[in-house]
């Protein structure tokens, strides 16, 4: 189904109604798995993804070797490294897109989406604290509807918050478009925000990451064709939009702080009272 | 899962031309049906040390069915080890044992790949579990050992499609064949183990016919019956009397525990047979 | 993803742990009864992407999720369908067919040779996503049949897809593990998948016979895969579950922790369903009291148990370190006289892997506790019908 972008003009709405520098809901949670280190789920509209991050710990025994082979003697080779190593694992639900698709690990874009994602993260993490220890990220997208790639950074930057591991500061991504195709060659095309799947699909876009509220870029991914006078635009709407997620993930990280103290204000307060009344 | 590296026959299946059968033998469909008594197992034919190259191995081959067209199962397994562990991998105190089972692509009616199926995988499995209960495993420390089984011909009726679903049941005749060759080229590779494990089946099944009461019968052939209610494949140490593996399948009501038990009382029986073979067999290797 | 998962505990924890374990009643280390599951909150229909979904949490932390897709898809026509029947006997097939529909369709199924009614199992894709662990790792290779196994069990669920001659669902199941996996994750895969399914839905068709399907746009006039009861709102049949059951001593513990399974003398996997069509007849028989219900057994598949592959101990009297080795090395001895002494006899308080397999009689009656009426599995399905499908 082509995309409708004749209408754009008209009242300079999008395709779901939102206006050129509007994101789409963005609904997060921390702290949501209580098994892992650090956890977080995110929805950025119909793109939810759940993230879930190990470590740093000691590099486990080199798994999918003999399977089920060795015993209970533990350490191994690896993670002979200064730093600890980032290693993220994407998986794709097969029930996330609207037909289902089945990727299995080896899927390129898949395989593409994790070192992006890995780079960009071992370079804000403080990963020379944690020597021979490695981090394990793994993300699970349970539905997709377009900027995945953000929606997976965003995610793993407030699972690893909640890990606790020390890092430069937020790492917030965004996507960013513009509103007719590469092939128009429109000099007036105006740069859009946050593309869902649809407008993915059909319009030129970058995902940027930018580094807390400085204009920092430090992840910048461009697939499609666009004229190279679009780009600074759609450049600059999507580093605006990083600042607006961040806030959003500020938030988030705030009130589950404010939650947490409160909680804890609550059991020492009961305890002190029964102090009191012993 | 497509396979680049090699050259692969024609996607689609293809049938061999089936003639309709002559006037005289129209019942050929509902078969001669089984004309062994219920508990007596198919003539096995085992050998050990058929490949020089490997530390151990067997050959072994069931009987067909009395029918035409059905032919035996014909398994191969090679055994490599005990060798030294690759140095990446960790310290082990104990031998690592990896089972790998492999149809050969004409095995069966439906041609099958190069790469491993998740029910061969499953196979694997099931056969690593029976043979780690046999093996002491703590003799040989930092060592592994791998056992590899090619299935060369699955038992399967040629002649007739229908039985889809026999494909599963068969599977059972196949582990339980694996499981017995496995311990002759175990037992040929001069390790240890606390007993010779076999693999014995028994299976619940309802033959054609309007007033036929379902039985218990053991080593069953699939296409011989009218239907398979449930199935179990039990690996057995006859002088310590433990099972090291057991599947069960099928659909058995709860309230009739007693069916459960028989089942697994013949399975057991089944493999008795099966070791008796294998007994007898590495006997005659030794001699 | 194998049951033996690396567990770092050493030979002393490892003979305390069976040690506890094998107590009447047996100590387990997270104070929970031996027949206890592990608490859970559960909750489905979070994904309305998908036909069903539910996701289920573990008190420990473990988390998995289950999404449930269906396509149409045509049904492949077995080339001995109409072909290599001759005449007569074709004729014969379709009076039959005709019967069979007049007569209602469950009751002839078992005995038909032609399975027009009946499904193929290749209508259900199932597949499993642990973290970390390849999808074609012989473990988790080893789950996905295992939990579709049980599905497949009777062939009623096959049934359950069946559009018309020419068309059937194709269902999609994808079980993903979320939290690491910190325990053998099979019941928690079981239960997840089990609620996914119930709150399964399928379009509702509004086409007639053969003909080509189409369906009801409206999502709340789709039936669910499970049909509900219209006037008790229950679920008539349920989908089977599948519960790990260990022993250990003269124990039988189930829904064990990853710990436990270290010591475990044999483990069960043991797959039971709901016989909806006795329960009737049954809850006449009974005057009043709750009978339980009618189980059946679909599936039992031996895990491998992670114990043998723990490190053995060394007792006091074999330990060079303690200077007591030096025990005269006489014949056979003398080649490996630890190894021998360790093999030889069991020192108390020396963890020593088990070794061989398990009595017969003591896998029996793993099954029985499970199969039992008013058992564990009974206990497991009356809580997992508390939970909201709708």
């Amino acid at each position: 189904m082509p995309l409708d972008t004749s209408t754009y003009n008209l009242a300079l709405l999008r395709v779901d109604g939102r206006r050129w520098n509007e994101l789409r809901r963005i609904h997060a949670q921390i702290r949501t798995q209580a098994a892992a280190d650090g956890s977080s789920y995110l929805e950025m509209g119909h793109t939810k993804v759940m993230c879930v991050v190990t470590g740093p710990s000691e590099p486990g025994p080199r798994r999918g070797v003999a399977g089920a082979g060795g015993g209970g003697g533990g350490g191994g080779a690896g993670g002979q490294s200064k730093e600890a190593e980032v290693v993220v694992n994407i998986v794709i639900a097969g029930f996330s897109s609207v037909d289902r698709k089945r990727r299995g690990r080896g899927d390129k874009r898949t395989l593409e989406m994790q070192s992006t994602l890995s780079n960009t993260l071992a370079a804000t993490l403080h990963t020379h604290l944690f020597p021979h220890s490695q981090i394990n990220i793994s993300l699970h997208v349970l539905s997709q509807d377009g900027s995945l790639l953000a929606a997976l950074i965003n995610a793993a930057t407030l699972a690893c918050v909640d890990a606790g591991i020390p890092m430069t500061d937020y790492v917030t991504a965004c996507t960013a478009g513009s509103t007719s195709t590469y092939a128009a060659n429109d000099e007036g095309a105006d740069p859009l925000l946050d593309l869902n799947h649809q407008e993915e699909q059909e319009l030129p876009g970058l995902t940027v990451a930018t580094l807390g509220d400085s204009d920092k870029v430090v992840a910048l991914v461009c697939e499609s064709r666009v004229q190279i006078s679009r780009l600074e635009g759609m450049l600059a709407v999507g580093v605006d939009g990083c600042k607006q997620v961040r806030e959003i993930l500020d938030q988030v990280i705030k009130a589950q702080g404010q939650k947490m103290i409160l909680e804890g204000t609550v059991d020492k307060g009961t305890g002190l009272n029964d102090m009191d009344l012993d | 899962m497509a396979d680049r590296r090699r050259i692969n026959g024609p996607p689609g299946a293809t049938m061999a031309p089936v003639f309709e059968d002559d006037a005289g033998q129209p019942e050929i469909k509902n078969g001669k049906g089984r004309d062994r008594a219920p508990n007596v197992i198919r003539k096995t034919f085992l050998k050990t040390g058929v490949t020089p190259s490997a530390s151990g191995s067997a050959y072994l081959e069931f009987e067909g069915s009395s029918k035409s067209g059905v032919s035996g199962l014909k398994l191969s397994c090679t055994v490599h080890g005990p060798r030294s562990l690759p140095r990446s991998s960790p310290f082990s105190p104990h031998i690592v044992l990896s089972a790998h089972v492999k149809y050969a692509p004409f095995a069966t009616k439906q041609r099958r790949g190069y790469l491993r199926d998740p029910s061969e995988r499953d196979l694997g499995t099931h056969l690593e579990t029976a043979l780690r209960g046999a093996i002491i495993a703590d003799r040989w420390p930092k060592s592994g050992v791998d056992i590899i089984i090619s299935i060369i011909e699955g038992d399967q009726d040629r002649e007739t499609s229908k039985s889809q679903g026999d494909e599963t049941w068969d599977m059972m005749n196949v582990l339980s064949g694996c499981i017995t060759v496995a311990s002759a080229a175990l037992a040929d590779a001069g390790i240890d183990c606390v007993d010779t494990v076999a693999g014995g089946v028994a299976a619940l099944v309802q033959d054609a016919g309007e007033d036929s009461t379902p039985r218990i019968v053991v080593d069953p052939i699939p296409s011989d019956h009218e239907k398979v209610l449930g199935a179990c494949c039990v690996a057995y140490l006859p002088t310590r009397d433990e099972v090291t593996n057991l599947w069960f399948k099928g659909d058995l009501p709860a309230s009739d525990a007693g069916l459960y038990t028989q089942l697994v009382e013949n399975g057991i029986q089944a493999s008795r047979n099966a070791n008796r073979v294998l007994v007898e067999c590495l006997g005659e290797a030794t001699s | 993803m194998a049951s033996s998962q690396h567990v770092l505990l050493s030979p002393a924890e490892l003979s305390y742990l069976h040690s506890s374990l094998s107590l009447t009643p047996p100590l387990r280390p997270d104070g929970r009864s031996p027949t206890q599951y592990r608490p859970l909150s559960a909750e489905t229909g979070i994904l309305p992407g998908t036909n069903g979904s539910a996701r289920i949490c573990f008190a420990d932390g473990t988390e998995a999720i289950v999404g449930v897709k269906a396509e149409v898809e045509k049904t492949k026509r077995r080339w001995d369908d109409d072909t290599i029947f001759s005449e007569n006997n074709h004729h014969q097939q379709q009076q039959q067919q005709q019967q069979q529909q007049q007569e209602g369709e469950e009751e002839n199924e078992g005995r038909n040779n032609n399975d027009e009614e009946g499904g193929s199992s290749d209508w259900v894709e199932l597949t499993v996503e642990i973290p970390g662990y390849r999808d074609d790792d012989s473990g988790t290779v080893f789950l996905g049949q295992m939990l579709s196994e049980a599905l497949l069990a009777d062939g009623g669920f096959v049934k359950r897809l069946r559009i018309n001659r020419r068309f059937h669902w194709k269902l999609f199941l994808d079980i993903l593990l979320i939290s690491p996996p910190l325990s053998y994750p099979l019941p928690l895969l079981s239960l997840t998948t089990h609620l996914a399914l119930l709150a399964t839905r399928l379009p509702k068709l509004k086409s007639e016979g053969d003909e080509d399907p189409f369906f009801d746009d409206d999502w709340a006039a789709a039936p669910y895969l499970y049909a509900r009861d219209p006037a008790t709102k229950r679920v008539a049949e349920r989908p089977p579950v599948t519960l790990l059951v260990m022993a250990v001593g003269g124990n039988i513990i189930f829904d064990p922790s990853k710990e436990e399974l270290a010591v475990a003398d044999v483990v069960l996997a043991v797959s039971v369903g709901d016989d909806a069509q006795g329960k009737g007849e049954d809850r006449m028989d009974v005057d009043g009291s709750n009978p339980g219900r009618n189980l059946k057994l679909l599936s039992i598949r031996t895990v491998d148990p992670p114990s043998r592959l723990t490190p053995p101990g060394v007792a006091n009297a074999a330990n060079s370190a303690y200077g007591h080795a030096q025990v005269v090395n006489t014949g056979a001895n003398q080649k490996m006289p630890e190894a021998r002494q360790t093999e030889s006899e069991a020192v108390e308080g020396v963890w020593k892997p088990p070794r061989g397999g398990a009595k017969a009689v003591v896998m029996g009656a793993l099954v029985q506790k499970v199969l039992v009426r008013g058992g564990v599995a009974d206990e497991v399905l009356d809580a997992l019908e508390g939970v909201d499908t709708s």
